[in-house]
């Protein structure tokens, strides 16, 4: 049976498509969920493997990015999402948005729904910024989902306006200390850069994307999704492009397959 | 009572803060040490503890901020410093804030009901300053908005908005005079004395008066906008008859419809695509609203845009933007700038933001656009927003409504917004232009459009629908008239969900409030539409149905507002008889150089002189680097760009066309591109015209794009059609036409915008440069095939392909010399269809690396664009240049500097690898082999000079890089 992926989309999501379409070709059977079908209880999160949380901008991003749905989420699916994470081989993924998403709702980087720990805020440079950058895969973090990656430096794109991740140090301390940075930024030598464009928010630690404790839910600022085909290299023409997004795909789908 | 929250960042930059100090420093004001900006929110119907609640769960993040509740901004200032003079500034009531509703959901989703709620700006200056002086730099800064933002004075009782209707007039126009019809129709309705008496012999014969509705509805029908009255009317030039614009561009279009599935008669152009989907295209302007608001001029031209695509046929998926501008140079000194106009340099920020805001919203990735500068678009400047979208083509077509069909209103609602849109955009522009049509300026907001475009989508896809029809000029009253011109039409406004109440039944059926839709169904298929439209928290209602009676019958309730005979509302409109007459300064040729740049004392004399022209050319505003523009527009949403605005090593080496792949799984593409040039098309209009056609399909071939596969779209920005801007109006219309019939290839759809001439009250005017701007769609087997600009190999050959003609006039090169002779490069039309197959096949077998083509800025910038991607150099050597006029062995510096300063369109600068490859690609063309890319990147002109390509690159890069950062 393939593995089913829910992608769940509220008013103002748009990279949802890209997102089923990347969970397809990795063997995922993908479904573009509504949040009002969950919350009718005609789409049930209990039916589902992964849960995908595709970029765009929910409700407008309006207040601060993301905050809207994690405020629907935490209020109305507290229990379910408990339930979900808690099932075993289950996967979270938030990309942009809805990595936003995520860090609002607390299920990054410490699984406590309703506590926010952490934040993505306005790039530093005060604008929304689309280009394609450079990030480290941080082998210290034990996640099944970077399997294969170990200190790989890869191509992603970013199209963001609020990526700076902060924390206060306390916190930021702890999730160094957990090895929960999945990714960061880097410069031309491959080191951790608050460069900018090559660090294109200012986020602390050069951070790209985290994940939990369990490793399970995984949230990034760039876009694997639109990642999956050689083409997609704004440098396919000149260089040896390699096509980085895809391999995460597949590697949460075996996960859950409990193929890794 | 309202609680009110203020939330202050406290961790980490603040940005807004910051960005205001920026600009105050530049305007060269010092004595502000620093300005924070705090978000304010107001809350109605909550108590204290639950908006404490919401401060704490919603409206702020601890992480980072900090709230205070009722408290002045005095107290929460703990600073040490001098007390800040602080100033609120908010939208005015009952201008939409797209915030709120999302506030009251995420407020409602916590258990708290809230009545009402807003949300607003404080900012904090501090320095020694008095609050009158803070008011006058905010003035200065353009800080806000008096449209629609007003500075905050006193604390408001209530954010509830309430209003009784307004009552529905009847104006008795049987019993004018001439005169009294044309004080009747001057700044409200903008029809001529002969249509006023149009409409006034109606109401005679029917005797009785027509209502406000009625008269607004003719009005908005009739008007330039939505009648193309120009277009349509008969022409006598210079004495001579010709046939109506529109007919000739449209006999001459139907004659190549291979690839046509549906051409003007929808929203946008249909052209057929593979696998039994088309796609689409539409290019708009938005030039009234962006002059007076240009951040929500620009955000509303986009959605409109992207509403012409998704009611094209049962609807179309918005799958790219484009976006192209028209300003006064940025610098232009404020004496300039006539009454009543706003700055450039605003304006282009504004745009910009405007258009990032909304199609980033909307996930429809901006790939595609340009900057043009010109001093005479101190007048008004042009936004041209385009939009392309793919259809199944079994929905491209919309079905002809039935008697009993339902009209429903989809999406956003109706306010007082945009309220004579269509005949103000009619309208010249005046010193009061800014302040009496501010009604005219609608509000944006992208999720509403984006929410309801996936609803139409999943209704198209369960087939419930018949047609969708766009809410845009002329809202209700043109959508509504529009699709019951045939059957005829009943329908209740008073159904129609209203933002606010207080509005007059003519103000619903003529608002532009934008992300509205007409949806006509089958009244089988209303339940299941209406769960769709739920389920995306889509706002639908009934509006009436088709009747069959022929008539627009509108009420208000019982009360009958409108009942028009649809004839009349669509045929009554007097066909107009125009006159054109030739410029004299356009009548004889200009003053040509003998010798191309020969006027230039021979051209650049030494290194130093050619590196300063080349440097001049570079940072000139049509040619500098526009890609921190581009950086703000998301271009990678959807996955489907396979080929990016900017690639080569460093990523910042610009592309001609973006290749896109609609359909993820499928290699199959398509390109998208435009080309136009104010400066040639004022010079002349007919070549300047055709120069902006070839430079469009130029840009499609010069990616691998087959121009048999291409369509059209051609968009007029004239200024008002007097005589003489009629003439050259029609000189443009014929290149048009004649380039159609030299490529075979179809205009699909276009719009005309006649209305960019300024008056002063000092009797002064100004024309914008008249501008036709070219757009291209077409199709494409394999993206794979393809290729970007930047040079991809070292000692590969660096070939010139296509007839080059001599004349400068015109070209950037010129500008910057203060050069105004010389004519418009005339482009050798027979030759250019074999350019275009050799580029073509070259690109597809592979043998092209990489591909350029030749547009402002010359051959040196092309080249100069292509050294960048490559982050390498060129080593050209003219020597063996044995073109007709162009003898290699014999160029002097003004031969040298006429060749590389050339800008004629339908030229290309390739790399192959080899000379032969060269000889057996272009056997049939002319061609010129300037020389070797080299790995040193500098541009080597053997005899000539050598230039830097980083230090060419800062420069080129400089003047959008210090705009927008």
């Amino acid at each position: 049976m393939r593995t089913k992926v829910l992608v769940l989309k509220a008013d103002g999501t748009n990279r949802d498509e890209e997102m089923a379409y990347a969970f397809k070709i990795a063997g995922g059977d993908s479904k573009i969920v509504h949040v009002n079908q969950l919350r009718d209880g005609s789409v049930k999160l209990k039916d589902y493997q992964i849960l995908a949380l595709p970029g765009g901008f929910a409700y407008g991003d309006d207040i601060v990015s993301g905050k809207i749905l994690a405020i629907e989420l935490t209020s109305f699916f507290k229990e379910e999402l408990q339930k979900f994470i808690e099932r075993k081989n289950t996967a979270i993924l938030g990309v942009c948005n809805g990595f936003q998403v995520l860090v609002r709702t607390g299920l990054l980087p410490f699984r406590e729904i309703g506590k926010m720990r952490v934040s993505l805020t306005n790039n530093d440079s005060g604008h929304f910024e689309c280009r394609w950058i450079k990030v480290k895969v941080n082998n210290k973090n034990n996640s099944q989902f970077l399997k294969g990656m170990d200190n790989e430096i890869i191509w992603l794109p970013i199209a963001h306006g609020e990526g700076k991740f902060i924390a206060d140090e306390e916190i930021l301390k702890e999730i160094e200390d957990q090895n929960l940075v999945a990714f960061r930024y880097v410069d031309e030598n491959g080191n951790p850069t608050m460069e900018y464009p090559e660090n294109p928010n200012g986020s602390l630690n050069s951070i790209v994307g985290i994940t939990d404790t369990t490793g399970r839910i995984l949230g990034m600022m760039p876009h694997p999704e639109c990642f999956v085909r050689r083409e997609q290299h704004p440098n396919w023409r000149r260089d040896k492009v390699k096509v980085d997004g895809l391999p995460l795909f597949e590697n949460i789908v075996k996960f859950v397959k409990n193929e890794l | 009572m309202i609680q009110k929250i203020r939330v202050q960042t406290i961790v980490g930059p603040d940005l807004k803060g910051n960005g205001i100090l920026n600009d105050i420093r530049r305007l060269g004001i010092k004595n502000i040490t620093r300005v924070s900006a705090i978000k304010v929110y107001r809350l109605e119907g909550v108590s204290e503890k639950e908006a404490k609640i919401l401060a704490e769960k919603l409206l702020s993040e601890s992480i980072n901020q900090r709230y205070t509740m009722n408290s002045t901004s005095e107290e929460s200032e703990s600073t040490s410093e001098v007390k800040p003079v602080t100033i609120e500034i908010g939208y005015k009531s009952g201008v939409m804030n797209p915030e709120v509703a999302s506030i009251t959901k995420a407020a409602s989703d916590l258990g708290i009901k809230l009545l009402a709620c807003d949300s607003s700006f404080e900012y904090a200056f501090y320095g020694n300053l008095k609050k009158e002086e803070v008011e006058k730099i905010i003035e200065k800064l353009k800080l806000y908005n008096p449209l629609i933002e007003h500075i905050v004075k006193d604390e408001p009782r209530t954010l509830i908005l309430k209003g009784q209707p307004g009552k529905t007039e009847t104006i008795s126009i049987r019993s004018l005079n001439d005169q009294e019809l044309l004080d009747l129709s001057k700044d409200r309705l903008f029809l001529n004395l002969e249509e006023m008496r149009k409409i006034q012999e109606y109401f005679v014969k029917e005797k009785r008066d027509p209502t406000d509705l009625e008269i607004e509805t003719l009005a908005q029908t009739w008007s330039e906008h939505s009648g193309h009255k120009t277009f349509k009317a008969e022409l006598l030039v210079d004495g001579k008859k010709k046939e109506p614009l529109i007919v000739r561009i449209k006999k001459e279009a139907l004659k190549y419809n291979k690839n046509i599935v549906s051409a003007f008669e929808d929203n946008s152009g249909v052209m057929d695509f593979y696998d039994g989907f088309g796609i689409c295209g539409k290019v708009e302007t938005h030039n009234a609203p962006s002059a007076i608001e240009p951040y929500g001029g620009a955000m509303t031209g986009s959605g409109g845009v992207f509403r012409d695509i998704a009611a094209t046929g049962k609807g179309a998926k918005n799958i790219a933007s484009t976006d192209i501008f028209c300003f006064a140079p940025i610098y232009l000194p404020a004496s300039q700038l006539p009454a009543g106009c706003l700055p450039p340099e605003y304006l282009l920020k504004r745009v910009v933001s405007g258009v990032r805001d909304y199609g980033n919203r909307m996930g429809i990735p901006t790939n595609n656009g340009s900057v043009h500068f010109h001093e005479r678009f101190r007048a008004r400047p042009t936004v041209i927003v385009g939009a392309y979208g793919i259809v199944p083509k079994k929905y491209a077509i919309k079905d002809k409504p039935e008697i009993n069909d339902l009209i429903i209103c989809a999406g956003g609602r109706t306010g007082r917004d945009g309220i004579h849109g269509a005949t103000f955009s009619s309208g010249e522009m005046t010193a009061d232009t800014y302040t009496i049509h501010s009604s005219a300026v609608q509000i944006g907001n992208a999720i509403e459009e984006k929410r309801m475009f996936d609803a139409l989508l999943e209704a198209r896809d369960q087939d419930l629908i018949r047609l969708v029809q766009d809410c845009g000029g002329g809202g209700f009253s043109s959508a509504i008239g529009e699709i019951g011109e045939t059957l005829g039409v009943t329908v209740d406004i008073k159904n129609a969900p209203l933002k606010y109440q207080g509005l007059a039944p003519w103000e619903i059926f003529l608002s532009e409030s934008q992300e509205r839709m007409i949806v006509v169904l089958d009244p089988k298929n209303l339940k299941a539409f209406e769960g769709i439209c739920r389920k995306y928290n889509v706002e639908s209602t009934v509006l009436g149905k088709f009747d069959g009676s022929k008539k627009l019958k509108v009420y208000f309730g019982k009360e009958i507002v409108g009942n028009l005979d649809m004839k009349f509302l669509h045929y009554g409109l007097p066909r107009r008889v125009l006159q054109a007459k030739q410029p004299a300064h356009l009548r004889g040729a200009r003053v040509t150089s003998e010798v191309a740049g020969g006027s230039l004392r021979g051209g650049p004399q030494n290194e130093k002189e050619w590196i300063e022209v080349l440097e001049k050319v570079l940072s000139h505003g049509n040619v500098c680097s526009k890609e921190p523009i581009v950086r703000l527009y998301d271009h990678s949403v959807q996955g489907t760009n396979d080929l990016q605005p900017y690639s080569g090593k460093n990523l910042d080496g610009p592309n001609d066309s973006p290749v896109l792949r609609p359909v993820l799984s499928k290699q199959y593409g398509m390109v998208i591109s435009h080309g136009l040039n104010p400066v040639l098309n004022n010079i002349d209009p007919y070549r300047g015209s055709i120069w902006a056609a070839t430079e469009a399909l130029s840009n499609f071939v010069a990616v691998g794009g087959d121009y048999k596969n291409a369509s059209l779209i051609n968009n007029y920005i004239w200024p008002f059609p007097d005589q003489e801007s009629l003439w050259s109006l029609d000189r443009s219309v014929d290149a048009v036409v004649d380039f159609m019939k030299i490529f075979k290839i179809p205009v699909i759809s276009g719009k005309d915008s006649l209305s960019s001439t300024y008056r002063g009250a000092d009797g002064s005017v100004i024309k914008i440069p008249p501008t036709l701007c070219i757009s291209v769609l077409g199709k494409i087997e394999d993206t794979r095939k393809t290729v970007t600009a930047d040079l991809k190999k070292v000692g590969s050959t660096i070939v010139l392909v296509g007839e080059m003609d001599k004349n400068l006039g015109g070209s950037v090169y010129h500008q910057v010399n203060n050069l105004e002779i010389g004519s418009v490069p005339r482009i050798d039309l027979k030759l250019l269809p074999k350019t275009f197959d050799a580029i073509y096949k070259g690109i597809r077998n592979g043998q092209i690396l990489s591909c350029h083509d030749v547009s402002e800025g010359g051959v040196i910038s092309t080249i100069f664009e292509m050294c960048v991607g490559g982050n390498c150099g060129v080593n050209i050597h003219l020597g063996g240049v044995t073109s007709s006029h162009l003898r290699g062995d014999r160029m002097g510096s003004s031969e040298v500097s006429g060749l590389l300063f050339n800008e004629t369109a339908g030229c290309f600068i390739v790399e192959v690898k080899d000379e032969k490859v060269a000889k057996q690609l272009f056997k049939n063309i002319p061609y010129i082999t300037l020389g070797k890319t080299q790995k040193a990147p500098v541009i080597d002109v053997k005899n000539f000079f050598s230039a830097e390509v980083p230090n060419l690159k800062k420069v080129w890069q400089k003047p959008m890089k210090e705009m927008f950062s």
